[in-house]
């Protein structure tokens, strides 16, 4: 049933926008894609890579490319979603754009149970590494409720900029006991931990990506198809109420996938932040506030975030590597700083 | 008939109580004020009404159904809330954010259907939006904004509206622009309307019904001319009024009025006084 008459233009232009916008990043992600492939320790031409991608590769570059690169590669893509994704719910429940799993301790809560499953099982994670997302939502799980608590009031529920300021001392608790921590750790625990903080995509073959995808292919669908919830939340708590949303059953829901979403990503990308605050924030500055369109699309913008800066971190001090999360923190912190000036005016 | 029916509530916040044993009841397609000074608990009983608050004791009935027992969905589809402050929030046009007003009606993943764009425009065009439908919020003044938000409860589709100060910040004229609006649809739809205004005068000339309020209590409640009497004035708000009949509405008004008890009002502005 076609209903464009009803709409006015406004409407269907902002969806062909949207496709628009959608088919540019696809095609940007490609490109990096193709580029992220090329580069590294060995390089490898175009040439070399279409001909191993259809066959006719030798063995050395067989595996460097399905077994070390595209895993990879495919990590960064998928883990940049999930951060994306997770800071778009998180700012449509707090109704700010300075939420981000990484700045109110969501992030530092999976990497700290990251870290003490990863001291208990030492490197060899064999089949463990499904268990890796589950410990790491317990982490970030627990860090949520703490901060949801204490944000929590009686008579006014949570109130967004509560959240946001304990989440804030959460994370920086958080990261003084991994400090702590670190201390009695063994030389290889403390190199391991060192790599996961700095946002170093360390979990790079095809184990890590089998753990993470499930997650995402549950809970970004779930996401989009609250957009609507996350559409009436944004107009305030007492219009979401007139509306008949159940607002602190549909925040906690909300939060739950927002955690998920991001432990799941950090546990095998490592302590990647700000790409939940960027993602989102050019998507509204592209298309507008409407989520059925924010979601979508600051998960493609995510994506190609944390695979560029994975890639440009391979090719600037080569024959090292700068971690991801270093190469988007480059870029996040003056833009968070940015927001911040934005927001006092 | 009655659209709403307040017994026996009991409201406030975790130390204070704000209203207690409040019954009280708004008649159907009828235009509903509460007035009353500030901190006398009209906010607090129309945010009771609205389920933004929770009575503590007794209950507010809609249609004879206590709305503690409803899916906060269904009551989304009977009564519409227009509350004090919305944000609105950047990067939207108004056709999207009066589209929200069918929160309610959608099924999880459900795109709308014709039916839904349908209340919306029909919304949009009796606030008299329809030039402005793909103007994003941000871009409009006060009194336009306030008919936005007017649209989206319109377009829930409810046989009640109820407004917290649906004027405040407005000026003179952009006040009287809403108030007529919400007059037309009571008029035209039958809307049952209920809100808080501040000006008396306006609560007299567009109310069929007022609720007066202090320190937590109904002092009294019936039509317009009941209500705004010298007497009633007095004990609400303190004051002393001279009042007279609205040459539009024909409803008791107020000229000018002075403090109780107090001779602060004189002398007058018209009399010569050496400058000290």
């Amino acid at each position: 049933m076609k209903l464009d008459h009803l709409q006015p233009d406004s409407v269907i232009k902002k969806r062909k926008r949207a496709a628009w916008i959608i088919a540019v990043l696809f095609i940007l992600i490609v490109i990096s894609f193709i580029i992220s492939l090329n580069t590294g320790y060995i390089r490898l031409s175009p040439f070399e890579v279409i001909s191993t991608v259809t066959g006719f590769g030798t063995d050395q570059q067989e595996l460097i490319l399905f077994q070390f690169r595209l895993p990879r590669i495919v990590i960064a893509i998928l883990a940049g979603m999930g951060l994306a994704v997770s800071g778009a719910i998180l700012q449509g429940i707090v109704r700010n754009p300075l939420a981000d799993p990484g700045i109110i301790g969501i992030n530092a809560g999976a990497g700290l149970a990251v870290m003490l499953f990863i001291s208990f099982f030492s490197s060899d994670l064999g089949s463990s590494v499904f268990a890796l997302p589950f410990f790491a939502l317990l982490g970030g799980g627990t860090a949520a409720v703490v901060i949801y608590l204490f944000s929590y009031k009686k008579d006014e529920g949570v109130s967004p900029i509560r959240l946001i300021l304990v989440g804030v001392a959460v994370a920086a608790g958080i990261n003084a006991l991994m400090i702590v921590l670190t201390l009695r750790l063994d030389p290889e625990s403390y190199e391991f931990l060192a790599t996961w903080q700095a946002g170093s995509i360390w979990g790079s073959n095809w184990s890590f990506v089998q753990a993470l995808l499930p997650w995402l292919i549950i809970l970004i669908p779930f996401a989009l198809m609250k957009s609507s919830v996350l559409d009436v939340l944004n107009l305030g708590d007492h219009t979401a109420v007139s509306l008949g949303t159940d607002l602190e059953k549909e925040r906690r829901i909300l939060l739950a996938v927002a955690v998920g979403l991001a432990a799941s990503s950090v546990c095998v990308s490592g302590g990647i932040g700000f790409v939940g605050l960027i993602a989102p924030h050019i998507t509204r500055q592209l298309i507008g506030s409407a989520h059925k369109y924010v979601i979508p699309i600051s998960a493609l913008i995510g994506a190609l975030l944390v695979l560029g800066a994975d890639t440009i971190g391979r090719i600037l001090l080569q024959p090292s590597e700068i971690p991801a999360g270093v190469v988007v923190a480059v870029i996040g912190a003056p833009y968070f700083l940015y927001l911040l000036a934005k927001l006092n005016d | 008939m009655n659209a709403i029916d307040i017994k026996d509530v009991k409201v406030g916040y975790t130390k204070r109580t704000v209203i207690d044993e409040l019954s009280v009841t708004i008649p159907e397609n009828k235009i509903t004020t509460i007035i009353g000074p500030n901190g006398c608990g009209k906010s607090t009983l129309i945010k009771t009404i609205a389920r933004i608050l929770k009575a503590e004791e007794g209950a507010i009935y809609l249609d004879g159904t206590s709305i503690q027992k409803m899916d906060t969905r269904e009551i989304a589809k009977q009564m519409a809330i227009l509350p004090q402050s919305a944000d609105s929030p950047a990067g939207l046009s108004v056709f999207e954010l009066v589209s929200y007003g069918r929160f309610p009606y959608r099924r999880r993943m459900g795109s709308m259907t014709a039916e839904d764009y349908e209340y919306i425009n029909w919304a949009i065009e009796v606030t008299g939006l329809q030039s402005f439908r793909d103007r994003p919020i941000s871009e409009m003044s006060g009194g336009q904004r306030q008919r936005v938000w007017i649209a989206m409860s319109l377009a829930q589709g409810t046989e009640i509206l109820v407004l917290d100060e649906p004027t405040t910040y407005l000026d003179l004229a952009h006040q009287l622009d809403v108030l007529m609006l919400l007059d037309k649809l009571n008029k035209l739809e039958k809307r049952t309307i209920v809100m808080v205004l501040h000006d008396l005068n306006h609560a007299s000339r567009f109310s069929d019904y007022m609720i007066a309020m202090r320190e937590g209590e109904i002092i009294t409640d019936g039509p317009p001319e009941e209500v705004m009497t010298k007497d009633n004035l007095r004990d609400i708000f303190n004051i002393e009024a001279d009042l007279t009949d609205c040459p539009y509405s024909g409803n008791p008004v107020y000229l000018s009025y002075h403090l109780s008890g107090s001779d602060d009002h004189l002398p007058s502005r018209n009399d010569d006084r050496e400058v000290m």
